[in-house]
């Protein structure tokens, strides 16, 4: 059978996000502005970073995402990720890895809601007419310097995204736990484009993943979507293969 | 109505020198044996880097094996990629002649590009550009069998005058096929004269109307080999049995088990934005989607596992539909233990196969 995530998140449940219920309403998130850097790693830095529920990508490859949502409940902020290529069971997925939002109140609700290992920094997004660049600067330091180099028109239909999955604290069956919670946001594509990667500074330490090296760049790609953040529908056990731990907490959304 | 094996070779973890060597091993036995029970085709993959799944990066080398053991049934690469990262044209021109006249002239060449990123970015291959390669790979590898000297200059390759050697067993050339995954390939071809390989197990309506439309295409094809090899192959999950329902839960557990491994490899188009990769191309959602939970009961009923009986009525109804050929997997991470697929194939070969008379295959002169 596939390779199995060696993390046991059960291990550290207080440096987890800790939710107070799974029923957190969905945030609809109008024109944002996607920056996704895929990149290939060696899959020896990324040992003791993937949950043991879940698979790891093969090859090993992280998204490194910087977004510009101009509007959101708690008002417009910018929000960088880094995400590790993986598979609950049969599905692509993302483990979130570390995150920075531009506002004390994006990083507060992110956190509570959805548990995104999320912190508040200083998240710029800029684009410019030969790149799309985003820079993160936390505690007086940059953390991430990369860019979309020579971007060029392609279709949202060819452009991926994958479901993102966070761990966390949350209460299931009267008791809180540690789990692995699912976050599939919806895209509708207005402008997407495609070029090289290119990162000059990343601190990977920063990103809760000190052994993690950057190696070859698959693509980059920046798009213009109105997406969400959805209600919570799955969570999984953070041990157990997705297949056996994998619990339905709502109903998909109607249109799914 | 013709049958045929595919073989991916799937070889589960931990692995070691001896297991390898035992499924490969496996393989060669049941080869020898769908020889001598009247089996038509043996084909097996090219994939890299795609552990457990597909542990058959030499394909040709396998199928020396099988063809040095074997006396009549008919060898196919099943693919051989044809992007310029991969594959020389040179070289596939000279392997596949070579194969060709190893086995007498059983050569099959089945043409594709790869789907998955874990293959196309680790021979660092342009996804943008793999079905441009593989058209002028399937244009030049008919006359660089046939003529006595070959020269070219095109977008992906070039080569002064020289003679291209050895020449195949086969006269004009060894059929020739391509591997349709993606959406619209089997138009592909129909527009080339290629036989359609399908690597899919779409419901009986998606199938049937592929059918139609190459059937219909090829009838206006410009060829690019000396003749239109008019054939629609589909592949298939094999385990028959005495018993209905142990033939049954043993056929899913095998194609559970091929569709789990399938699902692990990264398609292009999970990482790498491009037209040219739309869908996933890969087996792993079209096969899903014939064995998987959400599977309707027709997709089900397609699936050539159970009793003889059950195995037939799929066969026919693929048979209804125009597919001239199914080729069957038989084993993943060799979930289904070696003896057990012996006699499964003993038991095919005497009960389902006695049903469905072989067609000469469709080989048109081109003009």
């Amino acid at each position: 059978m596939p390779l199995y995530g060696t993390l046991d998140i059960t291990q550290n449940t207080k440096a987890l996000p800790t939710l107070a219920n799974l029923d957190t309403e969905a945030w609809t998130l109008p024109k944002a502005e996607m920056l996704q850097l895929l990149i290939e790693v060696p899959r020896s830095t990324t040992d003791g970073l993937l949950p043991k529920a879940m698979h790891p990508a093969l090859p090993s490859y992280v998204a490194l995402a910087v977004t510009r949502y101009s509007d959101s409940p708690v008002g417009s902020f910018n929000l960088a990720v880094l995400r590790l290529g993986s598979r609950a069971g049969a599905h692509p997925r993302g483990f979130l890895l570390g995150a920075v939002a531009s506002s004390e109140a994006a990083a507060k609700e992110l956190k509570g809601r959805w548990g995104l290992p999320v912190e508040a920094g200083e998240v710029k997004f800029l684009r410019r007419h030969d790149r799309v660049s985003g820079t993160v600067r936390k505690t007086g330091k940059t953390i991430l310097d990369c860019a979309l180099i020579d971007p060029q028109p392609v279709a949202g239909s060819d452009v991926q995204y994958i479901n993102w999955v966070t761990a966390a604290n949350a209460p299931l069956d009267g008791q809180t736990q540690p789990l692995l919670i699912q976050v599939d946001p919806k895209y509708t594509f207005y402008k997407a484009e495609r070029g090289k990667p290119q990162v000059a500074t990343f601190d990977a330490a920063a990103w809760n993943a000190a052994s993690l090296q950057l190696a070859d760049p698959i693509v980059g790609t920046c798009c213009t979507v109105d997406t969400d953040l959805p209600r919570i529908r799955f969570v999984m056990d953070p041990i157990k293969p997705v297949f056996q731990g994998t619990r339905r907490i709502r109903e998909s959304r109607a249109d799914e | 109505m013709k049958f045929g094996l595919f073989y991916e070779i799937s070889i589960p973890r931990p692995w070691t020198p001896e297991k390898e060597r035992t499924v490969y091993n496996n393989c060669l036995e049941q080869v020898k044996l769908a020889d001598e029970l009247g089996f038509d085709h043996v084909w097996a993959v090219e994939h890299h880097f795609l552990e457990e799944y597909s542990h058959c990066s030499a394909p040709e080398l396998f199928l020396t094996a099988c063809a040095m053991i074997t006396k009549n049934i008919q060898v196919g690469h099943g693919i051989v990629v044809c992007v310029p990262e991969f594959n020389h044209p040179i070289k596939i021109a000279e392997k596949t002649a070579t194969l060709d006249i190893l086995s007498g002239g059983r050569l099959h060449v089945g043409t594709g590009r790869s789907a998955t990123w874990t293959e196309l970015g680790g021979f660092r291959a342009n996804p943008d550009t793999t079905k441009k390669s593989w058209d002028e790979f399937v244009r030049c590898l008919p006359k660089m069998w046939m003529q006595e000297t070959f020269a070219y200059q095109g977008e992906f390759w070039s080569m002064p005058e020289r003679t291209i050697l050895p020449k195949p067993y086969q006269k004009p050339h060894p059929p020739m096929w391509v591997a349709v995954t993606s959406p619209g390939t089997e138009i592909d071809a129909a527009d080339r004269g290629l036989g359609s390989l399908g690597l899919s197990f779409a419901g009986f309506e998606e199938q049937e109307k592929k059918i139609r439309e190459y059937r219909r295409r090829i009838k206006q094809c410009e060829p690019v080999g000396a003749f239109v090899n008019e054939q629609v192959a589909t592949t298939n999950f094999l385990f028959c049995h005495e018993d209905e329902k142990t033939g049954v839960e043993m056929g899913k557990r095998l194609g559970n088990t091929f569709n789990y491994l399938a699902t692990q490899l990264i398609s292009t188009r999970e990482v790498y934005s491009s037209p040219s990769y739309q869908s996933l191309g890969l087996l792993p959602a079209l096969r899903r989607a014939a064995t998987g939970p959400d599977a309707s009961e027709q997709q089900t009923e397609g699936m050539a596992y159970g009793d003889p009986a059950r195995i037939i009525r799929a066969v026919k109804k693929w048979e209804s539909l125009g597919v001239d050929c199914i080729n069957f997997i038989l084993n993943a991470n060799e979930v289904v233990p070696q003896e057990q697929v012996m006699a499964s194939l003993k038991l095919f070969a005497k009960e389902v196969m006695p049903h469905f008379a072989k067609k000469p295959a469709a080989k048109v002169a081109a003009e």
